[in-house]
């Protein structure tokens, strides 16, 4: 087990070594920074002489000059038995100094480190409960196995101890022994003594015993800490009591319990309340985050009323604090005015920016001004944002022109006073401004068709300042959509066509567009010569394969039909509204469970960003020669090994996969295993490191770097949903003559954000040896933006070879999630709140269905939940249901005659356009 | 809970550096330091106090020039994580009396102790300087002061002609003073930073005011303390919105929209006669924090025009007025303006008989900058101005000749502007907020320990709008 609990440096300033040395020495002379002064000779033996003088102020001073090497990255840990001597002794200052020492270098001198336990002992029970305590703390601290044992029965008293400072401490600790060895915790009864700490008449206790048991909870698959009534009323009665930071550990812990109804959280409620007016804005969040929980199961609206009433005052008092909490506080408040827009309603004047506040701090405020504004206070909120637009930073007044745009989108009666105040902005012809400005009006007018066409004129007049793409797109959007009314709409187009080669991809297909749809409203000679040249460029000109397509589809539309191509390209367009900073309903319920926490702050679900290594990093060089845990002494050697010297057998039966014992990384952990083996099924998306898979079975995976590519290397790897949880697959085969190793993977951004949740464990492949593993997989870390699509981009490189580039499809198989299964009434309520809009359906007639019970079992290992059925003439008609991560359904119908081909499956979903990637993993599904 | 503590130079330099799980890659403190120097992401210049890079999660807050961050692979309370940054700053002062690199470096073993009692496993113990006291055994080695500028809140009462006693700001709550006996002496600050936003008609747009009442006690034997507020003091606006502010002024009443107070206060009588009783932990603390919205009188009022001047010049003139009693001095008044990006030369008038006013116009950023003795008026192209010192009832005028080396696309206010101005007022507070009394429970008849309660009104964002 790596352990590096304990480190600490004070590193040399950048000066020139030479130099800073003296310098350093002539300034500090006289101070602790004396310890750092170096005799150029026979250092470590003047100190081990010092070390053992018989006067105790030159041991004291010659321990600090250690302390000091140490921290300077110096290597003493040849003093450690003279250091170890030193610690039997009643100065504290001293002791606490060897104590220090030891946590640092116990782990590499385990054998001398059993020197120091008899010390410890002894010391866990000095009449000097501060010598316990830190006796205690500091056993924690140093994860060597021999030290281990023999903290158990010091610990057990000091669970019991009469003074609190080492109940606090013992509380603590016995959370660093089951991070160590939680086999022992359980074995010991630490946790039963812990629960018995929440009694304890001390807060300090208290809350260290609530810390502790809701980390342990975190870490295990059984109910621990599981919060009662009865516990409930306890720690809520220690809440009055305890310091600040316990309050958040106990507020914390307590957000998790569910009243069992109205009356109870209303009670709950009244007891938090007198904690927003805490001085502590980490005290202050918490409680918001238990009230706002608790009001869920409020269903008196007076009540409610009240309570948002008290809570406004606290939130905005979060914005006088430092800005750095001030961002915390936004981010949480942004969260918050989604779900209850009242709470805030009338406070939307402290949300304005100040001109000296950070800009992280203003781009949120400029967030909730948006989210706040109504008919009530737009003229305010305008006139702020004009104010904005002025200013010198030019991100920032990006940002206010586009809130600008967005609040014309979301309040009709505004939108003209909004579009005047952009006029105004685009007068004053500063570029930035300009161009952001005409983004959000060509979105005004998808909002409002047909109303606001009339300032088009204005717009055009600064076509020739725009260079940015998105800005130039907008602007050629807004010509062709409304090229009847704009009398010379062919030469504002034309003088685009000229550098069509060097526009970026975005401008090429808007210009396209734009020049088709000119062309089908104004059919003369002028817009058909433009098109043969918009064609011909966009077709045999161009490698763009998005650009191509679409240049072929207008193509061929207009040269057999063009009053379908009419109906086509004219067709009226669905009405947009503002939902760009909108945030799915059920991934706002999960984070505004999370108020409070980091989620908050970044908006994304814990999973997504949370991935719990309990194993400390093997990036570190530190070596491990003893580091194992109890309970896996029988595996290092061996997998040491067998990742040194290939199995000869692997390279015949490729999908045997090169077997590696568990421990290819440093130390696992008893969890781990767990994982491994399946039996802890909640900890999904946890990303665990899974090294090896030692279970792969099933069909071959599929090829996606052949050898011929891969100079020798070939991967064939798919994405595997195993125990709720995504993995990659990946099977390494080197057929090349050289050892291969240093393997390293990468995803390039993709629709669902699939992404390594740990690196990869591939050990050196020998020539002719294979090697599988499953790599756990996140999601939403880098998701790409635009339309769904299947393609996922990876990279894999290794120390020998270039880096290999191949492409893989995600199928939306995958992440159908085992909660997918949807109650019958449920169904049938969401299939009716989902408009008709949403329904899509497609047929295939290859698919046959022979069997009604086989496709069901079929699908439902996939996650597809079977519903309901029901008989139309000879026709099967099955209801289903699946769910994808963020908590998208799809409700599915499928219709089939048993035993004849063809099936036709329509699907309704908040994402309909997820279907095209649904219809593409059913297929594939039922055609195997 | 987290994972490593560490406090950075701006450098980049390891000051020092905790690591308490060891869950985290040991080179954090460099891939942190990388990622906040090189910020960019959606063009952001600065970074935002918690991001997340590779799965760890980085706090970090900024005092006196110091990087102080955490980081963590769980899910924790951020609030809570970026508030104990701050509280061991405060912690590292209270021992040190300083707090800067040199300060830290000298005591390292006392910050390795001190956080080894502030955090343990990740979790925060205490932050109380009181309570750490009796489990810190090093004793600080206390910086020269001389040299050092003093920092934080209290050191705004080093400036100007009432200069109070320069020690008591950097003195660490722990060190016995050089003499033997340390000095019975207690600190209460009401410390009141102001925004104001005038419309460019000199309508007051937003007022706000965030005040602190803070504490700092040397007092031995931590006696009781007694402070009593304004008898009139409300708390709450009650049903009123904040765009309603009739009836609040003029009726005297001091009304705070929300307050907070520090777990030392006891209350029990301050709905009673405005009393909070309070036993004073070593150390400075904010004893109470309030909020105002109500409208109060803003200490200067801004007047400011530009009018263009023919097709390649405009004026500008800049009026304040300050709109204190006379017998209150204003100082290091800064006022600022960001001129048209295309103005090239700027000359100034002053009024006649102006006294160690300073003028200037920064060509790099385009502003101009005005200074007065005692008062500082900078216009930024920017224009500035400096001046030191403006006494109450006083009005100063700036005029500016600009030349630009390009027409002005016409509406010339809406690229310059707004004005902005930085100021300190000792003895002055815009809320009228009091400390009636500060009583000291009596431990003898000799004890008579020296209280200082002290004013201050300084700007955190204070605009007019042209």
């Amino acid at each position: 087990m790596p352990f590096s609990t304990f480190s600490l440096s004070v590193a040399p300033s950048n000066r020139p070594p030479t130099e800073s040395c003296e310098e350093r020495e002539r300034e500090m002379s006289g101070h602790d920074s004396k310890y750092f002064s170096t005799t150029k000779k026979g250092e470590i033996p003047e100190l081990k002489e010092e070390l053992n003088s018989q006067y105790k102020d030159k041991r004291k001073d010659a321990v600090k000059k250690v302390i000091a090497a140490m921290t300077v990255g110096k290597d003493v840990s040849s003093l450690f038995t003279d250091v170890v001597n030193c610690m039997q002794t009643e100065n504290l200052e001293l002791k606490k100094l060897v104590y220090l020492y030891l946590i640092n270098y116990a782990k590499s001198q385990p054998d001398l480190a059993i020197l120091a336990v008899n010390t410890f002992v002894k010391d866990s029970q000095d009449p000097n409960p501060l010598i316990r305590a830190l006796a205690v703390r500091t056993m924690g601290c140093i994860r060597v196995d021999k030290i281990t044992e023999y903290l158990c029965d010091p610990l057990q008293r000091c669970l019991k101890d009469d003074d609190p400072y080492v109940r606090k401490t013992a509380a603590i600790c016995v959370a660093k022994l089951y991070d160590i060895n939680a086999e022992l915790v359980e074995d010991r009864g630490f946790l039963e003594a812990l629960k018995d700490l929440i009694s304890d008449n001390n807060p300090m206790v208290v809350a260290n015993a609530v810390a502790a048991l809701a980390e342990i909870q975190e870490n295990s698959s059984r109910p621990i800490f599981e919060i009662t009534s009865h516990t409930l009323s306890k720690l809520l009665t220690a809440l009055n009591e305890c310091t600040e930071w316990g309050q958040v550990f106990i507020l914390d812990a307590l957000s998790k319990y569910k009243a069992a109804d109205a009356r109870e959280a209303e009670n709950i409620v009244e007891r938090v309340t007198p904690r927003l007016q805490h001085a502590n804005c980490a005290v202050v969040l918490s409680a918001v985050k238990m009230i706002l929980q608790q009001m869920e199961l409020i269903t008196s609206t007076d009540v409610v009323r009240n309570l948002c009433k008290k809570m406004a005052p606290p939130l905005v008092t979060l914005l006088s604090a430092e800005p750095e909490i001030q961002y915390v506080a936004l981010r949480n408040i942004n969260l918050i005015v989604q779900r209850r827009p009242t709470i805030l309603a009338h406070e939307i004047k402290v949300f304005f920016c100040k001109y000296n506040d950070p800009i992280y701090v203003k781009m949120e405020k400029l967030e909730i001004m948006i989210k706040l504004a109504s008919d009530r206070n737009i003229d305010q909120v305008l006139l702020e944002f004009k104010e904005y637009a002025t200013e010198v930073d030019v991100d920032f007044v990006r940002k206010a022109v586009r809130a600008i745009g967005r609040c014309a989108i979301k309040l009709e009666r505004a939108a003209e006073r909004c579009i005047s105040v952009l006029l105004e902005l685009i007068k004053i012809k500063v570029n930035y401004v300009v161009q952001e400005a005409i983004i959000v009006i060509k979105d005004i007018f998808r909002r409002y068709p047909n109303t606001y066409e009339s300032i088009i004129a204005t717009l055009c007049e600064s076509l020739d300042t725009l260079d940015e793409p998105e800005a130039k797109a907008s602007m050629i959007w807004i010509i062709g959509e409304y090229a009847e009314r704009i009398d010379n709409a062919d030469e504002l187009l034309e003088s685009f066509l000229e550098s069509f080669p060097e526009e970026p991809a975005q401008v090429q297909l808007q210009l396209l567009t734009a020049t088709v749809k000119l062309f089908l409203k104004k059919p003369t000679e002028g817009p058909q010569q433009m098109i043969q040249v918009v064609l011909n460029n966009a077709t045999v000109e161009t490698d763009n394969p998005d650009l191509r397509d679409r240049a072929y589809i207008y193509w061929r539309l207009l040269s057999t039909d063009p009053e379908a191509a009419k109906d086509v390209v004219l067709a009226e367009k669905p009405v947009i509204s503002d939902d760009s900073n909108q945030l799915d309903p059920s991934l706002l319920d999960e984070l505004l469970s999370n108020i409070a926490t980091l989620s908050s702050v970044y908006h994304k679900p814990p999973e997504a960003f949370v991935t719990r290594v309990k194993t400390t990093q093997k990036t570190e060089e530190d070596d491990y020669p003893d580091g194992v845990e109890p309970g896996y002494s029988e595996s290092p050697s061996h997998a040491v090994d067998s990742a040194a010297s290939p199995p000869a057998t692997s390279s015949s039966a490729p999908h045997a996969a090169a077997r590696q014992p568990v421990p290819a990384t440093p130390a696992p952990v008893p969890d781990l295993l767990g994982d491994l083996i399946g039996l802890d099924n909640d900890n999904n998306g946890n990303g665990a490191i899974v090294p090896v898979d030692i279970l792969h079975e099933g069909p071959p995976l599929p090829v996606v770097l052949p050898a011929s590519t891969g100079q020798g290397l070939q991967i064939s790897a798919q994405l595997v949903r195993r125990d709720g949880q995504i993995f990659y697959s990946l099977l390494f085969e080197n057929n090349s003559q050289i050892p291969l190793d240093g393997f390293m993977i990468q995803f390039n951004k993709n629709t669902f954000g699939v992404a390594a949740a740990g690196p990869l464990q591939v050990p050196q492949l020998l020539p002719g040896t294979s090697a599988s593993t499953l790599l756990p997989m996140v999601l939403f870390q880098n998701i790409a933006p635009g339309p769904p699509n299947t393609l996922l981009q990876v990279a894999v490189k290794n120390n020998q070879q270039p880096v290999w580039y191949f492409n893989d499809k995600l199928s939306l198989v995958v992440f159908f999630s085992e909660d997918g299964r949807m109650e019958r009434s449920a169904f049938l309520e969401t299939w009716k709140s989902l408009p008709d809009s949403n329904e899509v359906s497609k047929d295939f007639p290859g698919i046959v269905v022979n069997s009604v019970e086989a496709t069901l079992d079929q699908l439902a290992v996939s996650n597809m939940f079977f519903i309901a059925k029901r008989k139309h003439a000879n026709q099967d008609v099955l209801y289903l249901s699946a769910k994808i991560p963020r908590g998208i359904p799809f409700l599915i119908e499928l219709t089939a005659v048993v035993g004849i081909p063809g099936l036709k499956c329509a699907i309704k979903s908040p994402s309909p356009e997820m279907a095209p990637l649904f219809f593409e993993a059913l297929e594939n599904l039922l055609k195997s | 809970m987290i994972s490593q503590f560490f406090v950075l130079s701006q450098r980049g330099d390891n000051i020092v550096f905790r690591d308490y799980r060891g869950d985290v890659q040991k080179g954090s403190a460099e891939i942190f330091f990388r990622k906040v120097k090189f910020w960019k992401e959606d063009g952001e210049e600065e970074a935002p106090p918690v991001f997340n890079v590779d799965g760890v999660n980085y706090f970090h807050v900024k005092v006196v020039g110091l990087l102080f961050v955490a980081t963590t692979r769980t899910n924790v309370s951020p609030s809570l994580v970026l508030e104990l940054l701050q509280r061991i700053a405060r912690v590292v002062k209270d021992y040190l009396g300083v707090l800067n690199e040199d300060s830290i470096r000298k005591n390292f073993v006392l910050v390795y102790e001190l956080l080894d009692e502030v955090v343990d496993f990740g979790y925060v113990q205490t932050t109380s300087t009181e309570l750490l006291k009796s489990f810190i055994f090093n004793e600080p080695i206390v910086v020269d002061v001389a040299r050092l500028q003093a920092l934080g809140p209290a050191g705004l009462f080093m400036q100007g002609t009432k200069r109070m006693p320069g020690t008591a700001v950097t003195k660490s709550v722990v060190a016995n003073e050089p003499a033997g006996r340390k000095r019975e002496e207690i600190f209460v600050d009401i410390i009141e930073k102001i925004s104001v936003t005038f419309s460019s008609s000199g309508y007051i747009l937003t007022s706000e005011i965030d005040g602190t009442i803070q504490m700092k006690s040397y007092l031995s034997g931590n006696p009781e303390i007694r402070l009593a507020l304004n008898d009139d003091l409300s708390i709450g606006r009650g049903g009123r919105s904040i765009y309603d502010y009739s009836g609040s002024s003029g009726s005297g009443a001091v009304i705070l929209d929300d307050c907070n107070f520090h777990e030392s206060v006891h209350l029990d009588s301050f709905d009673v006669d405005r009393t909070l009783s309070l036993v004073p932990p070593d150390g400075e603390f904010p004893v109470m924090n309030y909020r105002i919205t109500q409208e109060f009188k803003p200490p200067f009022r801004i007047n400011a025009l530009i009018e263009q001047a023919g097709p390649l010049k405009a004026e500008v003139i800049v009026k304040i007025r300050a709109e204190y009693a006379s017998s209150i001095t204003a100082n290091t008044i800064l006022v600022q303006m960001p001129l048209p990006p295309y103005t090239t030369r700027v000359s100034f008038e002053l009024e006649p008989g102006a006294v160690g006013q300073v003028t200037d116009f920064k060509e790099s950023n385009k502003r101009l900058e005005w200074g007065l003795k005692k008062a500082m008026f900078l216009l930024n192209g920017l224009m500035s101005c400096i001046l030191n010192s403006i006494v109450g009832g006083s009005e100063h005028t700036l005029r500016a000749k600009l030349t630009f080396s390009q027409e002005s696309h016409g509406n010339i206010t809406k690229e310059a502007g707004p004005v902005s101005m930085n100021f300190t007022i000792p003895m002055y507070n815009a809320s009228r907020l009091q400390v009636k009394y500060l009583q000291i429970a009596k431990k003898s008849k000799n004890f008579n320990p020296y209280r200082w309660v002290r004013y201050v009104t300084q700007t955190n964002s204070y605009v007019a709008r042209i």
